[in-house]
């Protein structure tokens, strides 16, 4: 039998942003009819490669074969016409526009006029895949599993062979991953090709017939899944055999630094994003919060850095009310927050502006008189650069020029140098490598050790069982209970962050959340309460 | 060979010069072309135009004060735009700013002018000018803050309220009505220059107009403003990033409200110039310096120093092509405008070879499949 | 008396229809520009372009047809200036915008005083166009008392206008090229990825635009049956037109209505003291109200509409989600 020639096949791609190397000299083959994983870390190139798979990229070198054929692919409507349909990340959908419409803006032979039968032949095309999907409905009205779904049926109504579907997992809960993996190998039955990009190792070994591995945008190899295990697939991932036997050094414990008492936030939707929530932190622990991406993670930390209003509920940092009080009045108590959100630079430093420039961002208004304190900024950002190993050409280069590990060291440095009591910390070291990321862990620790108290908002339930005391964990704005990082196990928290398991009543004596020794008054509690009895008559 | 573009990380200096030089000659030599067709020597036309009629003149000093009045208020309103531009508020309403505060300067020289000294008359005239048009410029910054209103289309809109008010006062004979001549029957302003007027000071036959001393102590001080203080490092961080300014502490509505209320003031400090060196009204009286400094700071990309060079640039080719239009009669004046927007539209395109650069797509690599 | 009664309000119609037709136009084409996510700025400058070189095409040919034509060329051909500036340079919409305004004011009076100096003659001297230009009744329609006259009894072009703005309506709402248009201005990485070439979109709907808004220029010249010397241009209707885009909730259908409101207080500052005559009793105080009062009416309304709206936050504004905002694939 003659072989059949490959689905896709990628040689030597390299594609440059700048000075950043996103894929440095990349192969890749995918077979017809498999699943193929995608393994790597955050930032290891997968979505760049993929983009250029699917027409957003083109690549600065290199060459791509579909079915033998070499192509050029030099827009999202020449993947179209070869049969690549790619879901992306970050839903490219029309938020105004019906489902259907987001399906049928891209229909090759549409027709000229909108006609009301698009939705029939949208609705029974998506039965005919086996999905259920309302064609009148609005994207804005749907929920995150929703969008994906219409993704995913528009790709394979545009007629493609291939799918790429990056980080489909990230946004769903176990039943809707359960769900998708049905569809994804139903899918392989009926010919199709697929490449998942995942950093999950279970969900790798779940679904896919081979891994191809990438490493700070080389690629390494690819295996077959059937012959490999975790363990393999982790040491090709990060290069060597991840030691996550990050310290977890023992700190005496102080009364709480932090505490939080029945809290309520809502999003910008102003829907609920956290749900009377309760917790504290005391001084050398390091508090995990885990959750699925979006269940009040954001809001909270913004909530406690004075950035948004809350509902209800109590905040007392050592006896201190701080519901109300503006972020400064916040810092300047010593509650310091470092936000890395999703494209690194949005809070917390100004890309545009020099180290310097960010060094001084927080305590600018202290220097005398109407002009700001230069010097003492670059002095803080050379000392920064020195003891956090910061490669940058010097301390007059914008921050945006920095590569993300340095970027975050900038941020943290400058935090630890304001000398907080709290750190509230969320993703530090999305998007690093891995020895930026010890560094980071590194630099937390010894904070832990001066008695700080460190919220660390995080995705690896690895990192955070190694590094954490306990572990918070969330779940569409409800706590699921608050466990001990070395007593816990991965499932215990998987089942958690799905709300498939509470165990937030777990001691009977005591609600969970509440301090023993706490420094919360009783007026303080008694206002909690008359809140609480405000609102009763309210509903 | 394939050829993509890409963005380009860093421009050294000298490339950018080059380029945009090479944008301003491209759209010279296009007006050239136009010149030539219609009988016009370009080069005596341009060389008329760019030492504005100075050369071989016994009263160049006259056309050197004349254009100093056209450079003063383009380089002060295209400075004061470059303070909300700076923190990304698209104020387009300099045209509105600067009516308010030529109103209200012209209200203070009717009213005080014949009472006060004419140094307090000027104060005063500055400071409602600056006041006035402060408040106009705010409005639209405080509904920006507060209910997030489109700021380009709202100061847009301000534009032309005030310039029908001023048309109003223009062209509305009433007893209450003092802006307007009493002797003349058909309604036409009135004219204050002889009581109050910004004084020169004479170097031989030239008359350094103290405007002109206050445009670059102003100039100086918005440099130092921006660069150097405290405020000045919050319109930066605010315009980087608003969300990184408002967890740092800073109060963004606040800083938003000051710099656009800063902005309009000295726009209001132009118009006052304006009105206190032409010493009447006009419905005319902004001579378009609020859209063309909005199109002079961008170009300057805020730089203080750069905008001062543009304005001189632009002053020149506007008061330039009037002095030409006098020797060659077949060219009218509106010339000027279509080769400023020829310049605009070269340099626009320039401005994209500094921040893209295309490249070439290399075929190749290594053939080491995984298959 | 009642007759003339009557006869003051007819024609107090017929000239909100008649004067304000240039606004339908450039605010049709405005809102196609504005649907694909630019922001142009220039509608002022590119109703002068097509103001002047339809004025001159149409002489030269004595004919309507040719002068209509080269008006809707010359607005496309200021368009493509912007769409290259823009989609494919990259250039700031609303730096871009002006300029082209100050550019195209520099055309039309750099080659209207020109034709000054050679006293062309004007538009009513040449048989085809003004016969072109006659009013043309509906039949039934414009027989109907007091607005038939006013209403149902116009020249082609303002027919056209209704008829584009309609069309337009239509095209944007029920075709699947208007379609893939509305996905380009709402979020055109979305389009781009199902595979719409969001740049020939634009180019196409910002050429088809500004070309719309170059008719509204050549109708006010008409319209005055202008020589040069008699001026063939409005000063402010381009920017007026931007303001009705917003009251118009970018809905070419409702730019009809929008234009007949502003151009009510249009016509007020122009007929007000007529229905004043007319109507001493009721509408006498009109002859007291300034008539900038009018002239400034149409922004101080649109700069309502923008608070109103924004006050009430995004739903069921028809304002294109990425307006202003230039697309770049690669951005990362």
């Amino acid at each position: 039998m003659a072989q059949q020639p490959n689905a896709i096949e990628m040689r030597g791609i390299t594609k440059t942003f700048g000075s950043v190397v996103a894929n440095q000299d990349v192969n890749l083959t995918l077979r017809q009819g498999e699943i193929l994983a995608l393994l790597g870390e955050n930032g290891s190139g997968k979505t760049t490669l993929m983009n250029m798979l699917s027409g957003i990229y083109k690549p600065d070198a290199g060459e791509i074969l579909v079915e033998g054929k070499a192509v050029s692919i030099d827009s999202p409507q020449d993947a179209k016409r070869l049969g690549i349909g790619m879901v992306h990340q970050h839903f490219k959908l029309v938020d105004v526009f019906s489902a259907a419409d987001n399906i049928w803006m891209g229909k090759e032979k549409a027709g000229f006029r909108l006609k009301k039968d698009r939705y029939e032949e949208i609705r029974s095309m998506a039965q005919k895949f086996g999905f259920d999907l309302d064609p009148e409905k609005k994207v804005r009205n749907m929920a995150v599993s929703e969008k994906q779904t219409l993704e995913i049926i528009k790709v394979l109504y545009y007629g493609a062979k291939v799918i790429i579907l990056d980080e489909p997992t990230a946004v769903l809960t176990v039943q809707e991953i359960q769900k998708l993996f049905g569809v994804l190998r139903r899918m392989k039955e009926e010919g199709h090709s697929i490449i998942i990009i995942t950093h999950k190792l279970n969900e790798v070994m779940d679904i896919s017939d081979r891994v191809a591995i990438l490493r700070k945008g080389e690629y390494i190899t690819t295996v077959d899944t059937a012959s490999t295990n975790e363990q393999q697939l982790t040491e090709y991932m990060v290069g060597r055999k991840i030691d996550l036997n990050i310290q977890r050094p023992v700190v005496e414990k102080k009364r709480p630094l932090l505490e939080i008492r029945d809290l309520t936030i809502r999003n910008d939707e102003g829907a609920v994003a956290i749900d009377h929530v309760s917790f504290y932190i005391r001084g050398g622990e390091i508090l995990g919060v885990a959750g699925i991406a979006g269940c009040g993670q954001k809001e909270l930390c913004e909530a406690i850095a004075g950035l948004r209003p809350i509902q209800s509920g109590l905040m007392i940092h050592k006896g201190d009310n701080i519901v109300g009080l503006p972020p400064k009045a916040i810092l300047e108590k010593g509650i310091s927050m470092s936000f890395i959100p999703e494209d690194r630079l949005g809070m917390g430093l100004a890309p545009s502006l020099s180290i310097t420039d960010n060094m001084i961002l927080k305590n600018y208004a202290s220097a005398k008189g109407p002009f700001v304190d230069r010097k003492g900024g670059r002095e803080d950002a050379l000392r920064v650069i020195q003891e956090l190993e910061v490669v940058t050409p010097s301390t007059e280069t914008p921050v945006r020029r920095l590569s993300g590990g340095n970027v975050q060291k900038v941020l943290l440095g400058r935090e630890i140098k304001a000398g907080p009591n709290v750190i509230v910390t969320a993703y530090p070291v999305r998007g690093l490598d891995i020895n930026s990321s010890y560094a980071i862990y590194h630099i937390l620790n010894q904070q832990k050790q001066d008695g700080v108290g460190i919220l660390f908002v995080g995705e690896d339930l690895d990192v955070m069982m190694a590094l954490c005391d306990k572990i918070m964990v969330l779940c569409h704005g409800k706590v699921m209970g608050v466990v001990h990082a070395h007593k816990t196990t991965k499932e215990e928290l998987g089942l958690m962050m799905t709300g498939a398991l509470d165990l937030s009543n777990k001691y009977e004596d005591k609600p969970a959340g509440y301090a023993k020794d706490t420094n919360i008054s009783a007026q303080e509690l008694e206002q909690l309460q008359r809140q609480r009895e405000e609102k009763g008559e309210e509903e | 060979m394939r050829l993509h573009v890409v963005k380009r990380d860093h421009c050294p200096l000298w490339k950018k010069a080059c380029l945009y030089l090479l944008a301003v000659l491209s759209a010279l030599v296009l007006g050239g072309i136009l010149l030539l067709a219609m009988g016009v020597d370009p080069l005596a036309y341009y060389s008329r135009m760019f030492t504005m009629g100075m050369v071989g003149n016994k009263i160049a000093y006259k056309s050197m004060e004349n254009y100093l009045k056209v450079f003063v208020p383009l380089a002060v309103t295209s400075v004061a735009l470059s303070l909300a531009f700076k923190m990304r508020f698209w104020n387009i309403g300099g045209e509105g700013q600067f009516i308010v505060g030529a109103i209200a300067a012209a209200t203070v020289a009717f009213q005080a002018g014949p009472v006060l000294p004419q140094g307090v008359t000027l104060v005063l005239m500055c400071l409602a000018a600056m006041v006035c048009a402060g408040v106009y410029g705010s409005i639209a910054a405080v509904l920006k803050v507060k209910f997030g209103t489109n700021e380009t289309l709202m100061t847009l809109m301000l534009n032309y309220v005030a310039l029908y008010f001023l048309t109003f006062l223009g062209e509305t004979k009433a007893d209450w009505n003092f802006y307007l001549d009493e002797t003349s029957v058909r309604p036409i302003f009135a004219n204050f220059g002889k009581t109050v007027s910004f004084p020169a000071f004479p170097i031989g036959k030239f008359g350094l107009n103290l405007c002109v001393i206050l445009t670059f102590v102003l100039g100086v001080l918005v440099f130092v403003y921006l660069k150097y203080t405290k405020q000045g490092y919050e319109i930066a961080v605010v315009g980087d990033s608003a969300g990184t300014a408002h967890y740092a502490g800073m109060k963004v509505n606040t800083i938003v409200l000051r710099t656009v209320f800063l902005s309009a003031c000295l726009i209001g400090l132009a118009a006052a110039f304006k009105v206190g060196t032409a010493g009447i009204l006009s419905t005319a009286i902004t001579d378009d310096v609020g859209w063309t400094g909005i199109i002079v700071a961008w170009l300057a990309q805020m730089n203080t120093a750069v905008i001062f060079l543009v304005s001189a640039l632009i002053g020149m080719l506007r008061y330039g092509s009037t002095v030409a239009a006098a020797t060659f009669s077949q060219v009218d004046s509106s010339f000027a405008n279509m080769l400023q927007g020829a310049i605009l539209f070269l340099v626009l395109a320039a401005d994209f070879f500094i921040r893209f650069q295309i490249v070439p797509v290399k075929k190749g690599g290594k053939a080491n499949g995984n298959g | 008396m009642e007759m003339d009664k009557l006869g003051v309000v007819t024609s107090f119609l017929h000239n909100i229809v008649v004067y304000n037709i240039p606004l339908l136009y450039g605010t049709t084409g405005e809102i196609i520009v504005e649907k694909s996510g630019s922001l142009n700025l220039g509608v002022e400058g590119i109703m002068a372009v097509g103001a002047i070189f339809g004025y001159i095409a149409g002489c030269y040919a004595n004919s309507l047809g040719v002068g209509i034509l080269t008006s809707f060329l010359a607005g496309a051909l200021c368009g493509l200036i912007f769409a290259v500036l823009t989609v494919s340079l990259q250039a700031n919409q609303n730096i871009t915008g002006l300029t082209l305004t100050t550019f195209g004011l520099g055309v039309y009076f750099f080659v209207g005083n020109g034709l000054k100096s050679i006293a062309w003659p004007a538009m009513n001297d040449y048989p085809n166009i003004k016969n072109g230009f006659a009013d043309l009744p509906i039949p039934g329609l414009s027989q109907i008392p007091l607005l038939g006259k006013g209403l149902f009894s116009h020249n082609v072009l303002v027919y056209l206008a209704v008829v584009i703005a309609l069309c337009m309506w239509w095209y944007m709402n029920r075709t699947t090229p208007g379609l893939r248009l509305r996905s380009v201005g709402e979020n055109p990485a979305a389009a781009d990825s199902v595979g719409i070439n969001v740049k020939r979109v634009q180019y196409l709907h910002i050429c088809l635009g500004c070309g719309i808004m170059g008719i509204g220029g050549y109708y006010m010249g008409l319209n005055m049956s202008g020589s040069f010397n008699s001026s063939c241009w409005i000063n402010g209707y381009g920017w007026i037109a931007v303001a009705l885009v917003i009251f118009a909730n970018w809905n070419p259908a409702l730019a009809i209505l929008g234009t007949f409101v502003f151009g009510f207080f249009n016509t007020l500052r122009v007929s007000g003291s007529s229905l004043a005559a007319a109507f001493p009793g009721p509408l006498g105080w009109l002859a007291g109200v300034p008539t900038q009062l009018y002239q400034a009416l149409p922004f101080l309304i649109t700069a309502v509409v923008l608070v109103v709206t924004s006050v009430r936050k995004r739903e069921g504004s028809g304002l294109p989600a990425s307006l202003g905002l230039n697309y770049f694939r690669e951005e990362r």
